[in-house]
Order: C-alpha cells, then sequence, then structure tokens
C-alpha cells in the first residue's frame, strides 16, 4: 500500500487510489469539476491540480490522474497549483452568468463555492460571453446552457454510467453544447441524477424551479418508498410543501443516484399543485370533523362491534407501503384485539411468492445493489427491472460495464440501458430454463463433492430448455456461467410461478456449493413487502380470501390502513358490493384512495416526509427516514385561506401506528410499556435478536438466518404449448403510473405511459392486428380499450397488460384471465 | 543540386510515379527481401531501431521503439494507422509525397505492420486531400493485384490490408489518441494514456500510429541498410533526409528533400529561391505553427531535431514559415491563435477558455486597445496552459510565448501606439 | 429521404468495417454529395444505417468542419484563413468571391449555387491564397482565377481541374 505525504499529513491508501481521493481521507477537499466519484477521473476540468514536490512525479499536475505512489510529497497550498486553480475558475468564469440570484443552482453550486474559495472575484476578461440556446428536455430537467462550464459531467453520466444515447456533447471547442439531437422529453427514467451532478445550474429541477433558496429549505435524510429497493433520498420542504427529492448517497443501496419516479413522485404529500388532491380532514360519514371526535368514533364503532359479533368481525388491512412501526403496530393489535389479519396483499399468489422469498433469502446469499454492480454473471428470473424495480436495471448496467454477461428470462418485451441476451420464457418455463443453465454450469467433480439433498436437486434439473424463437444457446451460456466467479440471480415476484422464488433461492444455493460467490436479489412488490412478510405466517391470509366472509356477513367492520384493496383487486364491482355490506369502514391513509371516498370514518396519516419511520428494503435493509417537516396544507400556490387560527391548516394527520393505537384504546402500551423500538422488536423477534430493540433503530441488514437451507426438488415444469386457442393475460408493472404514492404524484402525471396491450407479433398477426392499433379487449365483466404493441421478443400466447392508474383494468374475476382470440377486436 | 533523392527520387512534375517506375527504383525489393523471404520481424524492428528513424510527425519519437512497443504476445488482430491528416498550418510535405510516389508509403506500411504482426492498416487522411486519398486508393488496388497487399503477401502466409479512412476535419485528429478516437466513429478527443495505443488502441487492440514521412522512409532504410540512413543526415546524431515545406517570403515556397541537419540559411537561399525581392528574414516558425519564433539569431541552425531543441525550439514537421520585416509579429500570432482556438476540441479548460482568451488580448492588442497588462497575462497564460489535457493548448502557447520573448518590444509599440505599427490588415 | 439505391450503397460501405460506426463520416460526407448537407432527416436515416442514436452521430457531425448541418449551395467555398493565406491576401479573395458572385461571407448566394465559409489550413501553403470547393483544392489564387474557376461552376457546372 503506498504511502504518501499530502500537505505535511502522511497517509496510506491502498494501490490504485488517486491522490485526490488520497487527500479526500485525510480531509483535504481538493476542488474538483469533472471527477466524481462514480463517473472516474478524465482530466478534464484542471481544476484539481497540486504540485508534486517530492517523489516519482515533479510540477503541477492533476490529483484526479496520478495513483497515489510511495514517496510521493504534495502539496495543495503550494504558490503555482494555488494560482494555476485560480486562472482555471477565472477561465470558467469568463463565460459564466452572474445570475447567481436567479439561479436554483446557488447556495448548492460547487461553481460558486470553487469560485469564491479561489478568489477569483473581478472580470479581467474583456471579451464578450458566449452564449446559447436552450432546449426543451421534458417537465423534469430546465436547461441553461449558458451556465456550462464544460466538465463533461452531464453526458458521461448519461451515456456511459445511465447508458441513454440522446442527450450528450455536440459542437467542438468553446461553443462545445451539451444537448440532445432535437427538443423533447430526455429518454433516460434515470434523467433527474443530471441536477445533481451538473456542478453548476445547466440543469435545474422543474418542479422546484424558481421556488426557493438552497438555504431557506428544510430538509432532512429520507428513504424513497416507491419500490422495494429503498434508494435514499433527501427531502427538502418549504413554507409546509416537499420541494424536492434529492438522492442521497448510500454506497449499498443507490450509490449517488435515483430513478425519476423517485425523484419527482413526491407531491402526493403536497395534496398535487392546487393541494386539493390529499384527504387532509377527519371525517365522518363524508363530513370534517375534528380529530378527536373521529377518534372517538373509530374507538367506539369498532369496541361496539366487538362486542356484538365478537372481535374477529374485525378485520386490519395493512400494506406494503405501511412503515414498520405501524406495521407492527396493526401486527400487535392484531393479536392483542383478536381482530382478523393484519392482511398485507391482495393477491395470494404474490403474497406467497414474497413470503417463500423472503423465507428463504439467507444473509450469506443475498446481495446489496453495490454487490449487483461487482457481479460478472447476472440471471433476471421474470422481472421488469426499468418497471418494477428501476434502480436495479442501473446496477446491472454496472455489471455489464466491466463486461458481465447478462441473461433476462422474462416474457415480456423487456428493455434495458445496457446489452443483454433476452429469452422471452413463458412464466412456467422460467425455472425449466434457469434450472438447464445451472445445471449445465456445475462440473461433473463440483457434483460429486454435493451432499445428497445439493446432488438430487441438481440432477433432477432439466438438461435441456429449448429456446427457438430467441435463437440462443443455452448451453453456451452455461460455459460462460460455469467460469463466473460471482453470479447473481435476481428473481421477480410479479408474473413468476408461485414455486419460482425458491427455485431461485435453490439455484444460488447450488451455485454456492459449486465454489461460487453466488448472490440472490428479489424484487418484491412494494415498499415494506419484506417486513410484511417476516409479519406473516402460514395462517395470514390475502384480501381475496377475506372477501367472501364480507360477502357472507361475517365480517362487520374493516380498518384500512394506507391500504387500498381497489388499487390492485380485479373486480371492482364485486369490491364496491361488499364494502358497502360492511357496519364500518374505517379507513386511515394520506392518499386520495377509491377506499378513502367510501369510509366511514376517515382520519389522515403523516406521509414519509411527515414522521420519523423506518423500512426495511427487500434485501433486509433496515433504513430511517426523518421527518422533514411538520406538513400541513403548502402555502405554496393558492394561498390558505387567511383566517387567524391557533392550528396547521392541514395539520391533522398523524402517524399510521400512532392512529391505530388511538382508536384501538390500547393505552397502557406505548405510554408504560413499550417503546416503538421495543415494539418492532417484540413483533418480529429477528430485530431483538439483533439488539435493536432500541429507537430509531440502528440501519443495517436483519435476515433471518435461513435454518432450512435445503433444496426443494424441482417439479417438473408442465409442457410447452397450450390446447386451448387463446390468449393468457397477465397484468405488469409500469414505471411511473403503477405504484403507490408515486402514481398519486401530480408531477408524474404528464409522463405516464400511454396505455398499451403488449402482444407478440406472430400472434397479433394471425389475429389480424398490427403496431399501433387501438383496440378492445373484452374481459369478464367488461372491455377495455387500448392501444396495441407487438413484439418479437416476447412470449406467444400471452397479453400483458399494465396496471397503472388511469386505465380501468379491474373488469376481471381473477389476478389474471384467459382471453379467446375473439375477444380482442381492432376498434 | 546534389541532394540525396530518396522519398523524391520519382518525383515528376504533376505526375504521380507508377508502380513501375517505384520498382525499377528498387522499390518493393526490400518488401520481397524481408516479407517474401520470411525473415523474422523482429529484424525490420532492430533495422529501424539501428538506423536512428524518428517520427516524422511532429513529436520525434524513434520508431522502431514504437513498433516494440506492442508487447510480444498482444492480441489480435493488431492494427497500423498512418497519420495522413497533416493539418498543422505551413505542413503540406506528406501531400506533396503522396503525389509523388504513393508506393513508397504504400510498401512502408506494409513492412511497419509486418514488424509487429499487424492485421489491418488505416490510412488515415484529412478531407482537404481528397486528391491524395484517390490516389492512395487507386494504388492501393494496384499492390492488391501485384500481390503485395491483402491474403498472405507474395505466398509468405503473412496477411495484411490497408483501407483509406476520410477524416471529416479537424486538427486535432493528427493527435494520434484522437486520431484513433475518429477512426472509430467517436468524438476526436484525445485520451491520456495509460493505456497507450500501442497496448490498447482501436478497439482496444494494440495500434502503432506512424506519421506518412516515417513509414516512406521504412523500405528505404531496409534495402539500404541502417548505417547508409545515418550517413545521409549532415549532422552526427541525425539520420536520413527529411521533406522541409517552406513557405511565406521566399521566392520558391514548395517542400524539398534535404539531408537531416541542413542549415536554415542553406535552405532558404539555395533551395527556396531565398527571400522575396525586398524581403529581409525577420523570424520564421521551423516546425510548424506550434513551434517557436526563430530569430535571424539562429539563421545557421542545423535544422535537426537535437540542434533546435538546444536552442530551445522544436524540428516539428519541418514547416518553416517564413516572415519578413514588413510582417506584423502580434498579428500573425493572433491568427495562429484563431486557428488554434478554433481547433480545441474542447475537452479541457486550459485549451478550451484559454486560447481564446489569449487570442482576445492579442486582437486587442493589434488592434490598438491592448493595455500593457496583458503582456503579464498573456506570459503567465503560456506557462498555464502547459497544464493541458494533450499538446495542443502547449503548442499553441509556443508562438505567443516566443513572440513576448524575443520581440516584446514590437507588441509594447503597439500598445503605445494604440494601433499596428505595420498596419497590417489581420483578420478576425 | 434517401433513395433506396443510396442507401444500399451505404449498407455495403458500413458491412465492410470493422465497426459501424467507423463508417460515420464516410456515409455523411456520401449522403452530402447527393444532398449538399445534412439535415435532420438526413441524419436520422443516416444513424439508423450506421446503429447510431440521431444524437451520437449528431457528435460527430458538429465537430467536422466538413459535415454540414445547416443549408448550404451547390458548391461550398472554403476559403483558408491560416497563416499562409492569411498573410497572401485570404481576405481579399474573401471580399472578391463575396462581391463577384453576390455570396455573403459565411452564407449562400441568393441562387443557392455558392456557400463562402473561411477554413482553417489545408496545405497548400506553397499555394498560397488557396481555397477548396467541395473538397477540390484552388491556390495561387488572384481574382482572374477566381472569376474563371467560379464562372465556369456558375456558366457551365464544370469544375477547373483542382491542383
Amino acid at each position: 500500500m503506498p504511502r504518501l505525504v499530502i500537505d505535511d499529513l502522511e497517509i496510506e491508501v491502498p494501490k490504485g487510489t488517486k491522490v485526490i481521493d488520497a487527500a479526500e481521507r485525510l480531509g483535504i477537499m481538493i476542488p474538483r469539476f469533472c471527477y466524481h466519484e462514480a463517473l472516474g477521473a478524465v482530466g478534464a476540468c484542471r481544476m484539481c491540480a497540486v504540485k508534486f514536490i517530492e517523489g516519482p512525479l515533479k510540477g503541477v499536475q492533476m490529483s484526479c490522474m496520478i495513483d497515489a505512489q510511495d514517496g510521493m510529497v504534495v502539496s495543495t497550498t503550494d504558490q503555482e497549483a494555488v494560482d494555476f486553480r485560480k486562472r482555471v475558475i477565472e477561465w470558467l468564469m469568463i463565460n459564466h452568468p452572474h445570475d447567481c440570484p436567479v439561479c436554483d443552482e446557488g447556495g448548492q453550486c460547487l461553481l460558486q463555492d470553487e469560485t469564491v474559495s479561489s478568489g477569483h472575484g473581478r472580470r479581467r476578461y474583456p471579451g464578450r460571453k458566449r452564449t446559447y440556446r436552450n432546449q426543451y428536455l421534458g417537465p423534469f430537467i430546465a436547461h441553461e446552457m449558458n451556465r456550462c462550464i464544460h466538465c463533461y459531467r452531464c453526458s458521461r453520466y448519461y451515456q456511459e454510467f445511465s447508458g441513454y444515447r440522446d442527450l450528450g456533447p455536440l459542437q467542438i471547442g468553446n461553443r462545445v453544447y451539451f444537448g440532445r439531437f432535437k427538443e423533447g422529453r430526455l429518454e433516460s427514467p434515470f434523467s433527474g441524477n443530471l441536477v445533481d451532478i451538473c456542478p453548476t445550474g445547466v440543469y435545474t429541477d422543474i418542479p422546484a424551479r424558481f421556488k426557493v433558496r438552497r438555504w431557506d429549505l428544510q430538509r432532512a435524510p429520507s428513504v424513497c418508498i416507491n419500490c422495494p429497493l429503498g434508494c435514499n433520498t433527501i427531502g427538502n420542504s418549504h413554507y409546509r410543501a416537499v420541494m424536492r427529492v434529492e438522492a442521497r448517497m448510500n454506497p449499498y443501496v443507490n450509490g449517488y443516484f435515483l430513478c425519476d419516479e423517485g425523484r419527482f413522485g413526491f407531491s402526493y404529500t403536497n395534496g398535487g399543485a392546487d393541494h386539493a388532491q390529499r384527504p387532509w380532514n377527519s371525517r365522518i360519514s363524508g363530513a370534517d370533523v375534528t380529530v378527536e371526535a373521529a377518534l372517538a368514533e373509530s374507538a367506539s364503532k369498532i369496541a361496539e362491534i366487538s362486542a356484538i359479533y365478537g372481535p374477529g368481525a374485525v378485520v386490519a388491512l395493512g400494506s406494503t407501503r405501511n412503515s414498520l412501526e405501524t406495521q407492527s403496530m396493526l401486527s400487535r393489535l392484531c393479536r392483542r384485539k383478536g381482530w382478523q389479519g393484519p392482511v398485507w396483499f391482495n393477491d395470494p399468489a404474490i403474497y406467497r411468492k414474497v413470503r417463500s422469498g423472503v423465507e428463504r433469502l439467507d444473509s450469506g446469499i443475498a446481495v446489496s445493489m453495490r454487490e449487483i454492480e461487482f457481479a460478472d454473471f447476472v440471471i433476471v428470473a421474470g422481472a421488469d427491472l426499468l418497471n418494477e424495480a428501476p434502480m436495479a436495471a442501473m446496477a446491472i448496467r454496472q455489471a455489464s460495464r466491466k463486461n458481465a454477461t447478462i441473461i433476462v428470462v422474462d416474457p415480456r418485451p423487456i428493455s434495458l440501458p445496457f446489452e443483454f441476451r433476452h429469452i422471452p420464457a413463458a412464466p412456467a418455463q422460467i425455472e425449466r430454463c434457469l434450472g438447464s443453465l445451472v445445471k449445465g454450469s456445475i462440473s461433473k467433480d463440483e457434483l460429486k463433492g454435493f451432499d445428497s439433498s445439493a446432488k438430487g436437486f441438481c440432477k433432477a434439473l432439466p438438461a435441456k430448455f429449448e429456446e427457438k424463437e430467441s435463437g440462443i444457446s443455452i448451453s453456451e451460456l452455461s460455459g460462460q456461467l460455469m467460469s463466473a466467479k460471482r453470479p447473481v440471480i435476481v428473481c421477480g415476484t410479479g408474473i413468476v410461478c408461485e414455486s419460482t422464488p425458491a427455485f431461485a433461492a435453490d439455484c444460488a444455493q447450488l451455485l454456492r456449493e459449486s465454489g461460487k460467490k453466488a448472490g440472490l436479489f428479489y424484487i418484491l412488490p412494494g415498499a415494506s413487502s419484506f417486513s410484511s412478510a417476516l409479519l406473516s405466517g402460514p395462517e395470514t391470509k390475502t384480501f381475496s380470501e377475506i372477501l367472501p366472509q364480507i360477502e357472507e356477513g361475517l365480517i362487520k367492520a374493516l380498518i384500512a390502513t394506507e391500504s387500498d384493496p381497489f388499487w390492485d383487486f380485479p373486480d371492482r364491482e364485486r369490491l364496491d358490493r361488499a364494502l358497502s355490506m360492511l357496519d364500518l369502514l374505517v379507513v386511515i391513509d394520506y392518499l386520495p384512495t377509491e377506499t378513502v371516498k367510501r369510509a366511514t370514518v376517515f382520519h389522515p396519516s403523516s406521509t414519509v416526509f411527515e414522521m420519523n419511520s423506518t423500512f426495511v428494503n427487500q434485501e433486509g435493509r433496515v433504513q430511517h427516514a426523518e421527518r422533514v417537516h411538520v406538513g400541513g396544507v403548502p402555502i405554496w400556490g393558492a394561498h390558505p385561506p387567511r383566517i387567524i387560527r391557533n392550528f396547521v391548516p392541514g395539520g391533522d394527520h398523524q402517524p399510521a401506528w400512532e392512529l391505530l393505537w388511538k382508536i384501538s384504546a390500547e393505552t397502557s402500551m406505548l405510554e408504560s410499556v413499550l417503546t416503538l423500538g421495543e415494539l418492532i422488536a417484540a413483533e418480529i423477534p429477528v430485530f431483538e435478536a439483533v439488539g435493536h430493540s432500541k429507537y430509531p433503530i440502528t440501519e443495517g441488514r436483519i435476515i433471518p438466518e435461513n435454518s432450512e437451507g435445503s433444496f426443494v426438488k424441482p417439479k417438473a415444469s408442465p409442457a410447452k404449448g397450450q390446447t386451448a386457442k387463446g390468449f393468457n393475460l397477465l397484468l405488469t408493472d409500469t414505471i411511473f403510473a403503477s405504484r403507490e404514492p408515486s402514481a398519486y404524484a401530480d408531477t408524474l402525471a404528464s409522463v405516464f405511459p400511454e396505455a398499451t396491450l403488449f402482444m407478440h407479433s406472430g400472434d397479433a398477426n394471425g389475429a389480424g392486428l398490427s403496431e399501433g392499433d387501438m383496440v378492445s379487449v373484452e374481459l369478464e365483466l367488461g372491455a377495455i380499450q387500448l392501444k396495441l404493441s407487438v413484439s418479437q421478443r416476447m412470449a406467444r400466447g400471452f397479453l400483458f397488460l399494465p396496471r397503472q392508474r388511469g386505465i380501468h383494468w379491474q373488469k376481471m374475476k381473477e389476478f389474471s384471465a384467459w382471453i379467446a382470440p375473439e375477444r380482442i377486436r381492432k376498434i | 543540386m546534389a541532394q540525396p533523392l530518396v522519398l523524391f527520387k520519382n518525383r515528376h512534375p504533376n505526375r504521380v510515379a507508377t508502380l513501375d517506375e517505384y520498382r525499377q527504383s528498387g522499390g518493393y525489393a526490400a518488401l520481397e527481401r524481408f516479407i517474401g523471404g520470411k525473415i523474422d520481424p523482429g529484424e525490420v524492428v532492430r533495422l529501424i531501431d539501428e538506423s536512428g528513424l524518428r517520427g516524422r510527425g511532429g513529436a520525434g519519437f524513434p520508431a522502431g521503439k514504437k513498433w516494440e512497443a506492442v508487447p510480444k504476445n498482444a492480441p489480435f488482430p493488431r492494427y497500423l494507422v498512418a497519420n495522413a491528416d497533416e493539418m498543422e498550418p505551413g505542413t503540406f510535405k506528406d501531400r506533396i509525397l503522396l503525389h509523388t510516389d504513393p508506393h513508397c508509403v504504400i510498401e512502408g506500411m506494409i513492412l511497419a505492420g509486418y514488424a509487429f504482426s499487424a492485421t489491418k492498416g488505416f490510412f488515415f487522411i484529412r478531407p482537404s486531400y481528397d486528391s491524395s486519398a484517390a490516389i492512395m486508393e487507386r494504388e492501393l488496388e494496384i499492390a492488391r493485384q501485384s500481390g503485395f497487399l491483402g491474403k498472405s503477401i507474395l505466398g509468405s502466409g503473412y496477411s495484411f490490408d490497408i483501407v483509406v479512412h476520410r477524416s471529416g476535419g479537424r486538427y486535432i485528429c493528427g493527435e494520434a489518441t484522437a486520431l484513433l478516437n475518429a477512426i472509430m466513429g467517436k468524438r476526436p478527443n484525445p485520451i491520456k494514456p495509460p493505456p497507450y495505443p500501442t497496448e490498447k488502441g482501436l478497439w482496444d487492440r494494440p495500434t502503432v500510429v506512424n506519421n506518412v514521412e516515417t513509414l516512406a522512409c521504412v523500405p528505404h532504410i531496409l534495402r539500404n541498410g541502417p548505417q547508409w540512413f545515418k550517413d545521409l543526415s549532415l549532422t552526427s546524431k541525425g539520420a536520413g533526409t527529411k521533406l522541409f515545406c517552406v513557405s511565406g517570403k521566399v521566392n520558391s515556397p514548395g517542400a524539398e528533400e534535404l539531408p537531416m541537419g541542413t542549415p536554415l540559411r542553406e535552405i532558404i537561399e539555395k533551395h527556396f529561391g531565398g527571400m522575396l525581392p525586398g524581403s529581409e528574414f525577420k523570424a520564421c516558425l521551423p516546425g510548424g505553427a506550434s513551434t517557436r519564433f526563430l530569430t535571424s539569431e539562429h539563421y545557421d541552425v542545423p535544422m535537426d531535431f537535437d540542434d533546435l531543441k538546444a536552442i530551445g525550439n522544436r524540428l516539428g514537421t519541418a514547416a518553416i514559415m517564413i516572415f519578413d520585416q514588413k510582417t506584423c509579429l502580434v498579428a500573425t500570432t493572433h491568427n495562429l491563435m484563431k486557428f488554434f482556438a478554433r481547433e480545441s476540441c474542447g475537452w479541457c479548460t486550459p485549451c478550451r477558455e484559454g486560447l481564446p482568451y489569449m487570442r482576445e488580448l492579442l486582437w486587442l492588442i493589434e488592434n490598438g486597445e491592448g493595455k500593457e497588462e496583458y503582456i503579464d497575462t498573456l506570459r503567465s497564460m503560456c506557462k498555464q496552459v502547459w497544464n493541458s489535457y494533450c499538446a495542443l493548448a502547449p503548442g499553441a502557447a509556443e508562438p505567443v510565448a516566443s513572440l513576448l520573448e524575443f520581440f516584446e518590444d514590437e507588441v509594447r509599440e503597439h500598445i503605445r501606439l494604440k494601433g499596428c505599427p505595420f498596419n497590417a490588415k489581420a483578420g478576425n | 429521404m434517401l433513395s433506396e439505391e443510396l442507401k444500399q450503397e451505404l449498407r455495403k460501405m458500413i458491412a465492410d468495417a470493422e465497426s459501424s460506426r467507423e463508417k460515420a463520416v464516410d456515409v455523411m460526407l456520401d449522403i452530402q454529395e447527393h444532398h449538399l448537407w445534412m439535415s435532420d432527416e438526413a441524419m436520422e436515416e443516416a444513424a439508423e444505417l450506421l446503429g447510431m442514436s440521431p444524437l451520437e452521430l449528431d457528435e460527430l457531425a458538429t465537430f467536422y468542419d466538413f459535415i454540414y448541418r445547416s443549408p448550404v449551395g451547390k458548391y461550398v467555398i472554403h476559403v483558408c484563413d491560416s497563416a499562409m493565406c492569411w498573410l497572401e491576401g485570404h481576405q481579399r479573395v474573401m471580399d472578391h468571391i463575396s462581391t463577384s458572385f453576390n455570396v455573403p461571407i459565411g452564407g449562400t448566394s441568393p441562387d443557392g449555387l455558392f456557400t463562402l465559409l473561411p477554413v482553417c489550413c489545408i496545405g497548400y501553403c506553397d499555394r498560397a491564397p488557396a481555397m477548396v470547393i467541395n473538397r477540390r483544392v484552388y491556390g495561387k489564387l488572384t481574382p482572374e482565377k477566381i472569376d474563371r474557376i467560379l464562372g465556369r461552376l456558375a456558366r457551365d457546372n464544370e469544375f477547373h481541374p483542382p491542383e
């Protein structure tokens, strides 16, 4: 390890460390523009110049371009280096506009900071400033090219890091222009990172633009709850409105970046631009009441129903967007009060997949996104990452950049910003494909060394998988997998068969037994799926299984806590009828859901920005979101009535766990017996086991040790080919529009994808349909109209319907449907 | 004139030498002997190394050393690139060479390729040399049909082919790493080694970039031996002949092949017709626009790498631009700076922003709006642009630095008179 | 907008290359032979042939001097303005062309025949002042010589032999 001296301080750093990073380890921040840890060194801005006094190099050099070496003596304060850096600032400032007072970057601008710290304050350049025309880049990112200092961070991030090809450097010399071929929305769903990565104000966040000065923002570390990955964020609020969300660096989860859904999908917390789209007040039968009146009503009605019909006539619904605190409270209350539940999922199949996945995740095998970046072979089985967990696609892209082989086994027409081999296998074939791929990578010698259960599993794996359409040779891929050292299996829980998550775990385990550092990464359906599973047992029911009890009149009261069955229950009319039979529908939420509209009693709950809360992501990582602001109706846009009052308009919301506790009338629980941390540890033993009973809970991973670890003998997959003529219709997710709570954010509404049905082009040909046709699909309970998109890169015999806000698809009896050919027609 | 005609021995007015003419003068004999005779490629490298052949494109790097830098166990394919971008102002020797004896370049490329087992050659040429590109394409086909190029050359088992790659036209493309980016269809920004192109060049494969004139020397050296080549030079350390292209205030501008180390005075007065009537030698740029002004004090300097280095200058491309007493060197330097600022690729700050800054100051001085303090600013920037990413900006600073060193009085006179004492018309 | 014949020719050219991007400049120069300049439409079609995004191709097109992203005349006259040509009167050449053939400097003549642009050193310093017209070079320019060259282009649509 090289030892060197920087500004009279000695340090030893790992080989390959750049001098600029070595200095940072000493707390010396060498000025820089182009250098960024995630993007690497390119030596373009020349701002990080330092003087090398002794050692293998001498003179002024760029500290980002030079590896630390033994015997180096470096000065960052040497006059020649200081003068040069000051000159670089002068060069950059000859064209930079003096618009800091109206620039959103002001106050968080690297250029501003480094200009001030360099001491450059007087313009000496006698020439004119260069000007550019800006481009429209879509609803998220404003473009102000006159501010550009040409560090190339944006194009390097956009093209190299994130893999999109519609923004880059144009022109030459001092006219270099970063933009698009033509004006238009940026194609990347990771475009918001341009705002964070630009060292000055070329790219600014449109929703927050011209609204607030940086130093006036209330800021706190938060966590994104729009998908299971739990990317780390910073919430920024002003005048009771969340103004913007930025990425917060977490090396294990999201690195420096976020997807656009996570960054811009926050305005639900403000009730949208007009603040009217959030239920701010407590209500009884639709009429606004005080918090206390609503709590008293719920408490007494629940007690009454329990008394008459028994506590089993009360059901508590939770969801996978609940905080860990709320979930723990729900779990405790159900047990203590004898209520049914908690119920976390609508779809029994999804629930079983999540549970079997979480059960099989072992701390030895679970990988983080960071570890995926270093994988050399990635198999994605039944997951559409850009639409289900976008930042996971970014992690795999980094592996791809390091020449990892990427295979996607999924029936949908998957697109990803990197090269991958797509095997469009039907859901029932995914295990066959995965299994034969893994089996082919196990050598005879390795097989001999296995214990009997591993041997048995391996032998039972299908030897052959034929994929005619993709023309991909599985045996060739197996050969590559054989030489891989760090393979990762990414397994979805949406369209795959129920046995697939456990099967994927067995495959990963087998790869481990063959000496590889194999990893497993599940994509689960919501922010809190992992903890939902930890709080579930074999007896746990899903809403679909509860519904008949409501219909039979056995259940009289429903407490829906941040849970909206209407969001993804397939038969809306049936649900409506059933809910109308209830005596009591207590709803706790912050979104204006269909269930909220039907509430007997409604209690407004706090969003993730308005409370301290904990979430466990899909790899079992406990993360804390701090309260960003108190919340309430924002003073932005339509100003609230100027009436002098001693309360905050819209300030009634409370954390859902607190509301639950209050309506349960369990007075003793928190005040004297349990703290929140103890509550969580009491409900989820693994927390206690790792000593996490204090609050806030220490962040870290809490994967229970997998005691079983045994291989399940793979079932014989059904033979290929369907007997009946027709299509299997499956529901899928789509970015921006499919998930609570982000789909309620009006900031995203303009980028909702067009409602599109996906179909194999061969199937479409047979049905006389073609790309772009408007089609009507007759579901069991009514027809829907939408655009058709055809692809050759998907499984035949399937229709994929996005479950997105704005498409009224809930006309099905089950969570999937069989569609006879005559029921799809062109309109 | 007793000139040792090597590269120009087949020079005809307004006509390209044919393959037959080239062969009659000994052409392709080296190829037949070394490749046809399956002589170890290492021998080719050794002979070139021994001959002291240094790169003729400006940097003067020993050619043999560059080939040797390709690791013996390096992967295939391997590429050779002939750099015919020749965009250094004042330089046109390669164009004349290509219009004189293209097969000399072709044979040189094949032998160079053989030296490090290259599989394909790119002939990278600027767009204003379209006539040269057409000549090359025609003659390459002739070479192919004669068995000198393509699959298993002369039945040796060694295969090598050459394609002509036309540039879209930019000065930076002449920089070896930028050139490689250009061939690969990427933006031609330079890439700082390591890794060196000899290890990871085109498509991450070993690649050698040689200047056209350098390559043209190769067959002659292999045919006549390294000592013969060394003896061509007038200076003891030099080797070979050199194509000098002379332009500006002389009677017969053009390109001539002269022994390495021919004194500047002899070049101007004997070989290019002397100064124009009424013109006196004031200064010249001895090796293209990115070298320093050379004043009459060094009028007798031998034109060779080391001799010019000894007086703080560079041989560069040996493109000598000659200025007389009537030329305003402030305006000239401004013109050069305008060129460099416009041709900066825009990658690094000192070049992208610093050069236009210097151009602006020179323009103001030339047009009577100069201030004394500009001289200090220019001087310090001339030093500071050496911290640029590639060599473009340091080269661009050379004329300015030497202007301030040798002609400071002339600059100050502009400022004092609030205008150009030469009243020269300068374009902006 | 590109004819199928031209596309076929370009496809063949691209197929012969080590990688398709290698032919980006050649493809654009070829298209300009037929269509004079690279319109957005031409860029999009060329990018598709090359397997590049239009932006990626534009990164190159806007970098190079001899790729035109705005409409140009049938004959694009680049007059060298670097050291030697500048010294030998490049401005007089520009002015002469501009007044005699009604071409604004940096623009195109109203009849769409000529575009007049400066260019950096074209390597004809021994024949200064020099110019390039559609990749044909002419040096030692005098007003008479310019009149002959451009006059013949205007009148007969014929190039003088380049030098």
